[in-house]
């Protein structure tokens, strides 16, 4: 009983954790310019997401420990302190992109320009991070991030040719424009395995004290929870193709017209969801990333960390969130927009990708931590090719798109 | 037991289970005509910046100096004899009070988290 409990907070909890401004905007720019031909990015992303975050739950409910302590102590500190300045940087931008995000649904709901939102909601964050309790603050988040299934119920109302979506299904040359095409594909990727998500997820699993008895619950949890997060950014992506398309625009250049994602389907109402949603998913999403980092950090150095130590027990985990919030809140405040921060960082990651995920793989088969439940070959084998694939593309097209100057 | 392998890089913790930070370093004594002897653990901003680079390593003596006139000079080191137990974690039979990470932590907490309402 206790286990089904799990799973399906544990699956709501992954539905309002998988939508954040990264997988939201790319999916929609992707419907724009393309319709449903990059459905495939958007797939192949979650399936390789499933894997790395049933492999993270697993890891640390057979090793006991978190994915970051045994990178440090299987590879040493030189290796380490390489994979942790990486991971980090990626980390802040992403951060940024999510305060931005935040910022542009205070706009959306105000008219007050984002850069003067940043600060407070910086400020908001670091406060539930200071004084809230993680439990609450994960499901707190998650529940409100429920909102987002207003994209669901807005792509069906829209009645989309669903075989044509189906088909998108499919990886297919695009006709012109493929360079933006290839970039737009790797920004899908990067902002569908976040390397935050299976990194946060190990560290609930220590905290939970999680042993060999949660296995079937972490893969129903990872399995279900992922591939609904993925089905709230297709509908993203069949909204946009459906919407903007017909009305001639390919190009989304700001978010003051995603922010319209809606509207033709639900009216005035629409444009609340959106702004609801989009807020909220980024909120949560900020949240996460600044603990995450926070955990990094602390499980690196061997410090204190935990949910509910209060900052002068842990005051270094503390002070990392800290400065980490800083300096999310500096990239949006000095004026980068967020529209490409998001999908810059995005392609980053995807282009990042072997750094955290390649060693965590050589963990996944090390005896020693897993005994008998090693990843089996298919494991290795998908999340080796989805990787390898994120990189190649990411190499090749981010800078003909930084040439094309979109 | 192998020493790279299985101490260092771990989690040391006290005989309350607290994180004390990692093993960053091991000290081992050499005597001619006998194999190599473990005598202690080193921790520190200082042992670790050496893995990476001596320049490095001198630059963070310094720092570590300038911030603080009176910390206690060198690297933290716990002798060997100290450890209880090599597992998941290194259980050291000496309170987190009394080591480095924990001096560091009250001075960032004096210095910065106690100045914010609500550190508890």
């Amino acid at each position: 009983m206790k286990k089904a409990q799990e799973i399906v907070l544990g699956v709501v909890t992954s539905i309002g954790g998988f939508l954040e401004i990264g997988s939201l905007s790319t999916a929609v720019q992707a419907g724009a310019a393309f319709r449903f031909q990059l459905v495939w990015a958007v797939l192949l992303g979650t399936l390789c997401l499933i894997f790395l975050v049933e492999m993270a739950g697993r890891f640390a409910a057979v090793s006991k420990h978190t994915v970051t302590d045994a990178l440090r102590e299987r590879f040493g500190f030189n290796f380490f302190s390489f994979v942790f300045l990486g991971v980090t940087l990626v980390d802040l931008l992403v951060l940024g992109a999510e305060i931005g995000g935040v910022s542009l649904a205070l706009q959306l709901l105000t008219g007050i320009a984002l850069r003067w939102w940043a600060l407070p909601v910086g400020f908001a964050v670091w406060l539930l991070l200071w004084k809230g309790s993680f439990g609450m603050i994960e499901k707190g988040a998650s529940l409100l991030g429920l909102v987002t299934l207003c994209l669901v119920v807005g792509a069906v109302l829209l009645h989309p040719p669903w075989r044509q979506v189906a088909a998108g299904a499919l990886p297919s040359l695009p006709q012109g424009e493929s360079a933006h095409y290839w970039f737009l594909a790797v920004s899908i990727l990067g902002a569908s395995i976040s390397p935050y998500l299976f990194f946060f997820y190990s560290a609930g699993a220590i905290e939970d004290r999680w042993d060999e008895s949660y296995l079937g619950t972490n893969r129903a949890v990872s399995g279900l929870g992922m591939s609904f997060g993925a089905l709230i950014a297709l509908s993203a992506l069949v909204l946009a193709a459906g919407v903007f398309g017909p009305r001639g625009i390919t190009q989304l250049d700001s978010y003051d017209q995603i922010a319209l994602l809606l509207t033709p389907v639900l009216g005035r109402w629409g444009f609340w969801l959106f702004a609801a949603s989009l807020g909220i998913a980024c909120f949560g999403a900020a949240l996460e990333i600044a603990l995450e980092i926070a955990y990094r950090a602390a499980q690196g150095f061997g410090w204190n960390w935990g949910e509910d130590l209060k900052p002068a027990e842990d005051s270094g985990f503390a002070s990392v969130y800290t400065l980490a919030l800083v300096v999310g809140v500096l990239l949006v405040v000095v004026g980068l927009d967020p529209l490409k921060l998001t999908v810059f960082s995005m392609a980053l990651t995807a282009a990042t990708l072997p750094l955290s995920v390649v060693p965590f793989l050589v963990l996944m088969n090390d005896e020693r931590y897993m005994g008998e439940h090693r990843n089996g070959r298919l494991s290795n084998a998908v999340v080796l090719f989805i990787v390898a694939l994120s990189f190649v593309l990411a190499v090749v097209s981010i800078p003909l798109e930084l040439l094309g100057g979109s | 037991m192998d020493l790279i392998r299985d101490v260092l890089d771990k989690q040391l913790v006290d005989p309350e289970e607290r994180r004390m930070g990692k093993v960053d370093g091991l000290i081992l004594e050499l005597e001619e005509g006998q194999p190599p002897r473990l005598v202690e653990i080193e921790q520190g901003a200082a042992t670790l910046a050496r893995r990476l680079h001596p320049r490095l390593a001198r630059w963070v003596e310094a720092l570590g100096a300038r911030i603080y006139g009176e910390a206690p000079g060198g690297p933290a080191r716990i002798p060997w004899s100290k450890v209880r137990d090599v597992g998941i974690d290194v259980e050291v039979d000496q309170d987190f009070e009394k080591s480095r990470l924990y001096f560091w932590q009250e001075w960032l907490c004096e210095k910065l988290i106690r100045r914010i309402p609500g550190a508890g």
